[in-house]
């Protein structure tokens, strides 16, 4: 390897800095560093002719590390790795300090020992740079292909996107039909129009406005050319890695060849076979040989396996006049190569049978918000009439219970957040069709957030839907007439009702559609609480997940209503396609590698592992050893925390890079306190001190930064070797607990702290020098305040007495 | 109502207490739905107890008004409230609760002293009359025993029972 040059750049941010600390001596300290062979100061590095100066020492001087003191790095990093790489030096060997924030602004009151504190940080970039060794970029290849999950509008509207940018789309879905549970609602809030028209897809040549909206039947949706439909089948397998998923579909038979039926109605004529049809909530039967609805699609009939006789009736096999019945189909296997996987699976009505005092299973007028729905539709069981399944005469007095089975911690204990405004949308549009309804709404709280919403619940009270501000205990039916009694307490009249009531319609919570934990565990994706698909970060990235190249959206995150969905919908489409789009990942290798050497057989790593980057593969020698994977390995270092047996580290963050760091920092004091080590995350912690400095918060200088990626990366014993190079206490600064960004880093660092307190105790030092703080970067108050807690105390607690050999 | 029209830190403290109490930790989380109140049997016929209400004003910090008055004695603990909370706020635990900071206060119907001193003194809550004495002779069954007061007292005492039973008495 070539000899080590190291160049070092000293911002003074335009003569700011040279006020507080002192350049000619931290010149002239750095001069005798060993391995530096040339200093530059100019007022600033990152852009113009201090970038220029950075340049011509790589190129002229062959420096081949370069450390840069200079403002705002975490901004400034970027361009100045960028502009190195250029040169052809590897942009893994610049490191990058802040004197500004980290050292002169918050030790302005003291400049003798802010400059002292930079020679120490100086000294622990160049030692650090030192070690550095230059890391690769990987390529990994991905297909330009997608696999959604969910043929509801989620999955369509995404699917609609991903080919109208050119990639080839398979869409599942497990039914028969497509539309989801958004064909089943019928209309939507806030526009009341039907719920299953989509923005049509760019191969629609009859689509002049982009203000175009259609139904899907009519959208072409099907005629894309690069979208492959699947109905009726499920996913059995997803195998693979990020841009390469191997997938496994089971597709089940339709029975009715679809390139040849043409929907003339004989079969469904002729069928003998009839039952409660599920979809119409039972409202009314269906035959064995059926479509949901006229204008879904496919628009070709389905035949139920597990009612049809088969060829013992085969009526529909003779009158059909194109033959387009095979009743020998069988269900097939469809292997697919997708780069990315959008889940749409949606989200459906809780059962609401268990919540036995609301009778749902035994009075036959007790209905769901979803029947309801099917009532209203036009194309539905009873063609737009509000009817009491018990008699099917119409329903004249409605009264509706909110929150059945949600906001409740006996089963489900978040709100719903669509069923006010279902209920409103029903209510208002039985109302206006029928307005001798009687029709009460019983609440908790209404919720009608989100535009032009609260004008549903205004228009609700101006057509006289009444409401009851209780919820009720029991719904119970008088044994003579068979009418229903629904008993609540209006809390706002301390008065009790007995509503009368023809139908009782319950707002059942929504849950995660059937089937989501399987799929769950087939993807490898985590659920929340509630048992949704979790995404990676709900604010900033509401529709990733944790693998790469796996999407969520719609219903599958959480319930939804339509506009909301659409959105999610677009939003998960762009970020497949920015995924897909470049056929290729390109990744630098600052991941974990593992010396097999030393790893055996334990399996604490691929547990740990917040990314699945980690497998066991057995050797020649037939033991385990950790493989990790370049393309998955996110480089937090949780798994180095973690071995037993040291037997991994990160390429970005040697333990001895981090021990030469150390050394330096604690190697000069040139204050009266006792000096402290902060071990800070290279997210949250690192930028706490940012904030800290930036506000021009006070703290002493006695206290030094070292940033690690993740403090997951400690290990106990580097945390007593800080001790052992001289520090008199010891801060670990990590993000909030639910907030790292590695998922666990945080929480591991907190229990390591715990534990080297123990060891520290053992070892006759009080465990008090060591503490875990957990910050937002915006808390630059509660670093400065935790350094200064943390110099006061060790001042208390005196020197700290080291036994020889510990 | 008059909640606001005390001095605020007594109020604010005062759902603190309940909730720091056994029986009372759930309080806090009610958001007043009135599941309770539509499935209490005693609500539905008087209107001097409303567990809703009772809970609001513990939550509103009107002390006073709950502890002296008799709404928190007529809860009949059935824990059909409870029951079907959908929050699962322990109603009629909670109500306990209150009964017991009642209770310390000094505010204790007659009947529940009454049943308190006989409990003391006699080891049973009800007097045994010469009715009950007849009837269970007639019925062939063996005259009551004396209870086992003095361990019962021993108990009683070590639980603080009796204090609270004196502390009634000087109140009165």
């Amino acid at each position: 390897m070539d000899e080590v040059k190291v160049g070092v750049f000293l911002s003074d941010c335009g003569n700011q800095l040279s006020k507080i600390l002192d350049f000619n001596a931290l010149t002239a300290y750095v001069k005798n560093v060993s391995g530096v062979v040339l200093i530059e100061r100019n007022s600033e590095f990152w852009r113009g002719d201090g970038l220029q100066t950075i340049v011509d020492a790589v190129k002229g001087r062959k420096i081949n590390r370069v450390v840069v003191a200079e403002s705002l790095p975490k901004l400034s990093e970027v361009n100045i790795v960028q502009t190195v790489e250029k040169t052809g030096l590897n942009p893994y060997l610049v490191e990058v300090i802040d004197l500004k924030d980290h050292c002169a602004w918050p030790h302005r009151e003291t400049p003798q020992e802010a400059t002292e504190k930079a020679k120490a940080m100086l000294l622990a970039a160049i030692e650090r740079a030192k070690l550095l060794e230059p890391i690769e970029k990987l390529e990994f290849p991905v297909l330009k292909s997608a696999l959604v999950i969910g043929g509801g509008i989620a999955g369509m509207q995404t699917a609609v996107d991903l080919t109208d940018l050119g990639f080839e789309v398979n869409l599942v879905e497990k039914a028969p039909f497509l539309g989801g549970l958004a064909a089943r609602a019928g209309r939507f809030f806030p526009t009341d129009d039907c719920a299953i028209c989509i923005q049509p897809p760019a191969s629609d040549v009859k689509t002049i406005t982009h203000t175009s909206r259609k139904c899907v039947y009519r959208s072409g949706f099907s005629e894309i050319p690069n979208l492959n439909i699947l109905t009726n089948s499920k996913i059995v397998s997803v195998e693979g890695v990020p841009g390469n998923y191997k997938v496994t579909i089971e597709k089940k038979p339709r029975y009715v060849n679809e390139l040849k039926c043409v929907r003339c109605d004989l079969c469904t004529t002729i069928c003998p076979v009839e039952v409660p049809d599920e979809y119409n909530a039972k409202l009314k039967n269906r035959k064995a040989i059926y479509m949901n609805i006229p204008n879904v699609h496919p628009p070709v009939y389905v035949i139920d396996d597990s009612v049809c006789k088969f060829n013992d009736c085969a009526k529909c096999v003779d009158v059909c006049p194109t033959d387009a019945i095979e009743l020998n189909q069988k269900s097939e296997q469809i292997n697919l190569n997708v780069g990315s996987i959008i889940v749409a699976t949606g989200f459906q009505e809780y059962d609401s049978s268990i919540i036995k005092e609301y009778h749902y299973d035994d009075y036959p007028n007790v209905i769901t918000n979803l029947a309801l729905a099917r009532m209203i539709d036009g194309f539905g069981p009873t063609g737009g009439v509000i009817i009491r399944p018990s008699d099917r005469k119409t329903a004249k007095k409605i009264v509706m219970i909110q929150c059945v089975g949600s906001r409740d911690r006996r089963y489900n204990p978040y709100c719903s957040s669509i069923c006010c405004m279902i209920s409103l949308k029903h209510a208002s549009l039985i109302k206006s069709a029928y307005p001798d309804t009687d029709i009460t709404i019983c609440y908790i709280d209404i919720r009608t957030t989100g535009r032009e919403h609260e004008h549903y619940y205004e228009r609700a009270r101006e057509m006289g839907i009444k409401f009851v501000k209780g919820r009720p205990t029991e719904i119970l039916r008088d044994p003579e007439t068979g009418r229903l009694i629904v008993d609540v307490e209006d809390a706002l009249l301390k008065k009790f009702l007995e509503l009368d009531a023809d139908l009782v319609v319950l707002a059942p919570a929504m849950v995660p559609a059937e089937g989501t934990k399987e799929l769950a565990e087939i993807l490898g994706l985590e659920l929340d609480e509630d048992r949704f698909f979790k995404e990676y970060n709900s604010k900033l990235r509401p529709t990733e997940t944790k693998l790469r190249g796996i999407y969520l959206c719609g219903g599958a995150t959480f319930p939804k209503d339509a506009p909301t969905t659409s959105l999610h919908a677009h939003s998960a489409a762009v970020k497949a396609a920015k995924f897909l789009s470049t056929g290729k990942i390109v990744k630098d290798q600052r991941t974990a590698i593992v010396n097999e050497e030393y790893c055996g057989d334990c399996e604490f790593c691929p547990v740990t592992c917040p990314y699945g980057a980690i497998s066991l593969v057995s050797t020649t020698e037939e033991h385990l050893v950790a493989r990790i994977s370049d393309l998955l390995c996110e480089g937090c270092g949780v798994c180095v925390g973690t071995c037993p047996l040291n037997a991994i580290e990160l390429r970005h963050s040697r333990p001895n890079q981090m021990l030469a760091q150390m050394k330096a920092l604690m190697s000069i004091n040139g204050t009266s306190k006792p000096l402290v080590l902060a071990i800070c995350c290279s997210e949250c912690g690192h930028t706490a001190v940012d904030s800290a400095g930036m506000a021009r918060m006070q703290y002493p200088a006695n206290v030094r930064v070292m940033k690690v990626p993740c403090t997951g990366i400690l290990q106990v014993h580097q945390v007593l070797e800080a001790f052992k190079v001289g520090a008199q206490g010891v801060m670990v600064v990590g993000c909030k607990s639910d907030g790292c960004h590695y998922e666990v880093g945080s929480q591991k660092a907190e229990k390591k702290v715990e534990l080297a307190k123990m060891l520290l105790k053992e070892y006759g030092i009080e465990p008090e020098r060591l503490e875990m703080f957990k910050m937002v970067f915006i808390e630059g108050n509660k670093f400065a305040e935790a350094a200064q807690m943390i110099t006061e105390r060790l001042e208390k607690l005196g020197p700290l007495q080291l036994m020889r050999g510990s | 109502m008059e909640y606001g029209k005390e001095e605020k830190t007594t109020n604010l403290a005062f759902s603190k207490v309940v909730t720091s109490r056994l029986g009372g930790e759930t309080i806090s989380l009610c958001y007043q739905c009135g599941t309770c109140a539509s499935s209490c049997p005693v609500a539905k016929i008087t209107e001097r107890f409303n567990p809703r209400e009772v809970i609001k004003l513990s939550l509103l910090g009107e002390k006073n008004e709950v502890i002296s008055g008799d709404a928190i004695w007529l809860c009949c603990s059935c824990y059909n409230c409870q029951e079907r909370c959908p929050q699962k706020v322990e109603i009629a635990d909670v109500i306990y609760a209150l009964r017991n900071i009642a209770l310390e206060e000094g505010y204790i119907p007659n009947i529940y002293s009454e049943f308190a001193s006989a409990l003391l003194n006699d080891g049973r809550i009800v007097k045994v009359s010469k009715f009950v004495e007849n009837k269970r002779s007639v019925l062939g069954l063996p005259p009551l025993q004396p209870t086992g007061v003095d361990a019962l007292r021993k108990i009683l005492s070590a639980t603080g029972f009796d204090k609270l039973q004196q502390k009634e008495e000087e109140s009165e």
